[in-house]
C-alpha cells in the first residue's frame, strides 16, 4: 500500500514540477546557460593564442643580428604595431599586449664570445596579460636570441654560416597524455557545470518544502498516515530523475551545440560508461541528500531563496567548479578536498579526461553516496521536527 | 465513538500549559462545537486528534481503544479540514482528489467511486479539471472538504473552515456539516463565528488556557442565562443602580449593561419596579436568553489575545 501512496506521490511531483515554468528554467536552462558561456568565455584558455597578440618592437641596434631578430620574430608572431608615442600608457590601456625593446649593443654582445653582459632584450607587458601568456613570450625569446648567438659564433669561429640552423625547438618534444581528447574548455566546462547544475535540485526542493509546510498539505499527508520517510522518497526520487535529465540534456549540449555555436565539441569516445553512470548517481544522490536535509531546516522561502543558492556558490567556489583546484594554494587544495562538489568534479574529470574505471573513481564515488547517506538520515530526522508542533 | 479524559501537553520551552486537564467526549451523528479565543488550545487538540502530537498526560479513546492503535490500525479513521488550504494549487480538483485518495489508501474502483462521490457532496464536478489555485475562497473551502471526505471518515475535525468565504458558501459548508453528521459522522467544529455554533452543534465546549469552562448541550449553555436581567439605564449612574438592585441578586456592569442574576423567588417584575421606583429609567431590558456570544465573552474576561 505504501508503494502505491508513494507512485501516486511521486506522479504528483512531476506534474506540480512541469507546471513550475520557473523551477523548470532553474533546473535545466540555468546550467545549461552557464555551460555555454563559461566555455566560449574560456575558449581559449587551453590553448592561449600566443600568435596574434598586438605588440610593439622598438630597435635600437643597427647590426645585422638586430635585422634576423626582427625577421624571426615576426614570421612568429606576426608583423607588429608602429611603436606609440606614449608606449607604457598604450600597455596599461590595453591597446598593445606586449613591448619588444632591443638594447644598441644587441649584435655585438651576441656575437662576442666572453660571457654576455647587461640586459640586450626588455619586455613589458600590458599589466592584465595572462601569465601564461607571458612566460610563453618570455620563453620564446630566449630560446630565439640563444639560437641567434649559438648561430653567430659558430659562423665566427669556424667560419661556416648556418642561419637558421640552429633550431632549437626542434630538440625539444612536449606532449600532453590526454587519450586523444585535448582538455578543451568545453571538455573542463561541462563537468564543473554538471556539477553545479544538479546541486541546484537544493532550491528547487527547499521551496517546495516550504510551500507544502504552509499551506499544510505536508500535515495532511502525515495525518493521512503517510509516513515522513515515504513523504522525503516521493520528493527525492523524482529529483534523481531530474538529475538524470540534465546530465544527459548538459552533456548533450557539450557533444552536439558547442559545435554549432563554435566552440569545441565535449567528447565521450573512449570514456568508460559505467564509470560515468556509478559516478553520476553518486553525485545525485549526495544533491538530493544535500536537498532534502537544508530544505528539512528551512523555514520560510526567503531562506530558501538565499541559504540554498549561498551555499550552491560557496561549494562551487571551494570544489573547484569556478576556480580549477589545481591552481588554489595547498590550504585551498586541502579544504576543497573536503568539498562534496569537489569529489563529484575529480570523478567527473577523471571518467571524461583520463577514461577512468569504476574502481578508479570509486573513492570519490564512495565519498558521494556516504555524504548523500547521512544527509537523509539528517533529512528524516529534521523532516520529523519539522512536522511535529 | 471519541472520548477524551485529562488530557495534558506543555509544549518544549513553554511556561504553561497548552492542554491541561481537557475532557470531552464526541459522539456519532453529533456535532460538538468548539469555541475559544487564541490561545485556548483548540489547535493543540486537534494536533493530538490528528495523531501530529504524542499524548503527554491523559487518554484519548476511539471506541474505547487508544488513538495511537486506531491510527496505526487505520489512520483515515479519523479526517481534519484544516485552517490551510491544504492541497497542492498547481494539480486540478480532480488530480488533487486522486492522490489524496491513493493516499488514503483507496484502490482500483473504490477510490473513484469516492472521489466522485466526494466531488458530489461538495458539488465541485464542474470544477473537477480546474486548477486548484484559479478556485475562489468558497471553492478552495469545498476542495479542502471533499479531500477530508474521501476516505469516509468516522469523525471529522473541522478547523475554522467558513474563514474567508463569502456568505452562500458559508450556508452550503454548514449545510454539509450538519448533513455529514445526520449521515452518522461524528464531527468536530471550531470556529471564531458563534452563530455558527448554534446553528450547527448539538453540544459545545468552551476552552480557554487549556481548560474546558464550559461543556453542555447548547440549550444548558443557553440557558444559563434564565434568571438574568440585562438592563440599559441612561438617567442614573450604573453604579447607583446596582446598589439599588443589590439586593434582589448580583449585580454587575457590563458596559452599558446593567446584569442582574436574579435571587431565587424574585421575578424580573419585582427588579423592574425596584429599578423604576428609584427613578431609573429603563431603555432597553432583556430576559432570561443568553446568546453564546455572551457567555463567551463572559467566560473568557473580555481580554484580547495576541498569542
Amino acid at each position: 500500500m505504501q508503494m502505491q501512496i508513494l507512485i501516486a506521490l511521486i506522479r504528483k511531483e512531476f506534474m506540480v514540477l512541469l507546471r513550475d515554468v520557473h523551477a523548470l528554467t532553474s533546473l535545466f536552462l540555468m546550467p545549461v546557460i552557464f555551460i555555454v558561456i563559461m566555455s566560449l568565455a574560456l575558449k581559449d584558455i587551453y590553448s592561449p593564442p600566443v600568435r596574434g597578440q598586438s605588440y610593439a618592437l622598438e630597435v635600437r641596434d643597427k647590426g645585422p643580428l638586430a635585422d634576423e631578430f626582427v625577421r624571426r620574430w615576426v614570421a612568429l608572431r606576426g608583423a607588429p604595431q608602429s611603436m606609440p608615442a606614449a608606449p607604457q600608457e598604450a600597455l596599461r590601456r590595453g591597446a598593445l599586449r606586449y613591448i619588444v625593446i632591443v638594447e644598441p649593443t644587441f649584435s655585438a654582445v651576441l656575437s662576442a664570445p666572453n660571457t654576455p653582459s647587461g640586459v640586450q632584450v626588455r619586455l613589458i607587458a600590458d599589466p592584465a596579460l595572462e601569465i601564461s601568456l607571458f612566460r610563453a613570450t618570455e620563453a620564446q625569446l630566449s630560446a630565439l636570441i640563444g639560437e641567434l648567438r649559438a648561430e653567430a659564433l659558430q659562423d665566427r669561429f669556424t667560419g661556416i654560416s648556418t642561419k637558421g640552423g640552429q633550431a632549437i625547438h626542434l630538440l625539444v618534444s612536449t606532449e600532453r597524455l590526454s587519450l586523444g581528447i585535448h582538455p578543451t574548455a568545453v571538455q573542463q566546462n561541462v563537468p564543473a557545470w554538471l556539477v553545479f547544475g544538479m546541486f541546484f535540485v537544493v532550491n528547487a526542493i527547499a521551496n517546495l518544502l516550504v510551500q507544502e509546510n504552509d499551506n499544510g498539505t505536508l500535515s495532511r499527508l502525515l495525518t493521512l498516515g503517510v509516513s515522513p520517510g515515504v513523504q522525503l522518497l516521493s520528493k527525492g526520487l523524482p529529483y534523481l530523475v531530474v538529475n538524470a535529465v540534465q546530465a544527459a540534456l548538459m552533456l548533450a549540449v557539450g557533444i552536439w551545440l558547442m559545435p554549432l555555436l563554435g566552440g569545441d565539441g565535449l567528447s565521450l569516445a573512449g570514456i568508460h560508461w559505467g564509470s560515468l553512470i556509478l559516478l553520476l548517481a553518486a553525485l545525485s544522490i549526495a544533491a538530493v541528500g544535500m536537498a532534502l536535509a537544508l530544505a528539512s531546516l528551512i523555514r520560510t522561502h526567503a531562506q530558501a531563496s538565499t541559504i540554498g543558492p549561498i551555499l550552491n556558490v560557496l561549494m562551487a567556489a571551494l570544489g573547484g567548479v569556478m576556480v580549477p583546484r589545481s591552481i588554489m594554494p595547498a590550504t585551498m587544495q586541502t579544504i576543497a578536498g573536503y568539498s562534496p562538489m569537489n569529489w563529484g568534479l575529480e570523478g567527473l574529470l577523471a571518467v571524461l579526461l583520463r577514461h577512468a574505471t569504476p574502481v578508479e573513481i570509486l573513492p570519490q564515488a564512495a565519498c558521494l553516496a556516504a555524504f548523500g547517506a547521512v544527509m537523509l538520515m539528517a533529512a528524516v530526522v529534521l523532516f520529523k521536527r519539522r512536522t511535529s508542533l | 465513538m471519541l472520548h477524551i479524559s485529562d488530557l495534558g501537553y506543555q509544549y518544549p520551552h513553554s511556561s504553561k500549559p497548552a492542554l491541561d486537564g481537557i475532557a470531552l467526549t464526541a459522539r456519532r451523528g453529533q456535532v460538538l462545537g468548539l469555541l475559544g479565543p487564541n490561545g485556548a488550545g483548540k489547535t493543540t487538540l486537534i494536533s493530538h486528534l490528528a495523531g501530529l502530537l504524542p499524548i503527554q498526560r491523559g487518554q484519548i479513546l476511539i471506541d474505547g481503544v487508544p488513538l495511537a492503535q486506531v491510527r496505526a490500525a487505520s489512520p483515515t479513521r479519523i479526517a481534519v479540514a484544516p485552517q490551510e488550504y491544504a492541497f497542492y494549487p498547481a494539480l486540478s480538483v480532480r488530480e488533487n482528489l486522486q492522490c489524496f485518495a491513493a493516499a488514503s489508501r483507496l484502490g482500483g474502483k473504490v477510490r473513484q467511486e469516492r472521489i466522485a462521490q466526494s466531488l458530489a457532496f461538495t458539488q465541485l464536478e464542474r470544477f473537477a479539471n480546474t486548477r486548484a489555485a484559479r478556485l475562489s475562497g468558497g471553492l478552495k473551502r469545498r476542495l479542502n472538504l471533499a479531500i477530508a471526505l474521501l476516505p469516509s471518515p468516522e469523525l471529522v475535525l473541522f478547523d475554522e473552515p467558513t474563514v474567508g468565504v463569502d456568505p452562500q458558501s458559508r450556508a452550503f459548508i454548514l449545510d454539509a456539516v450538519k448533513t455529514l453528521a445526520r449521515e452518522g459522522t461524528a464531527v468536530i467544529y471550531t470556529t471564531h463565528y458563534m452563530e455558527e455554533i448554534e446553528a450547527i452543534a448539538d453540544h459545545a465546549i468552551i476552552m480557554d488556557h487549556g481548560k474546558v469552562l464550559r461543556d453542555g448541550t447548547l440549550t444548558d449553555l443557553l440557558g444559563e442565562g434564565a434568571a438574568r436581567l440585562r438592563l440599559v439605564i441612561k438617567n442614573m449612574s450604573p453604579e447607583t443602580v446596582c446598589a439599588q438592585l443589590a439586593a434582589l441578586g448580583a449585580t454587575r456592569i457590563e458596559g452599558e449593561y446593567i446584569v442582574v442574576t436574579l435571587n431565587e423567588n424574585i421575578s424580573p417584575a419585582t427588579a423592574i419596579a425596584a429599578a423604576e421606583s428609584a427613578g431609573a429609567r429603563i431603555e432597553q431590558l432583556d430576559y432570561g436568553h443568553y446568546n453564546l456570544e455572551h457567555l463567551f465573552m463572559a467566560l473568557t474576561q473580555r481580554s484580547l489575545r495576541d498569542e
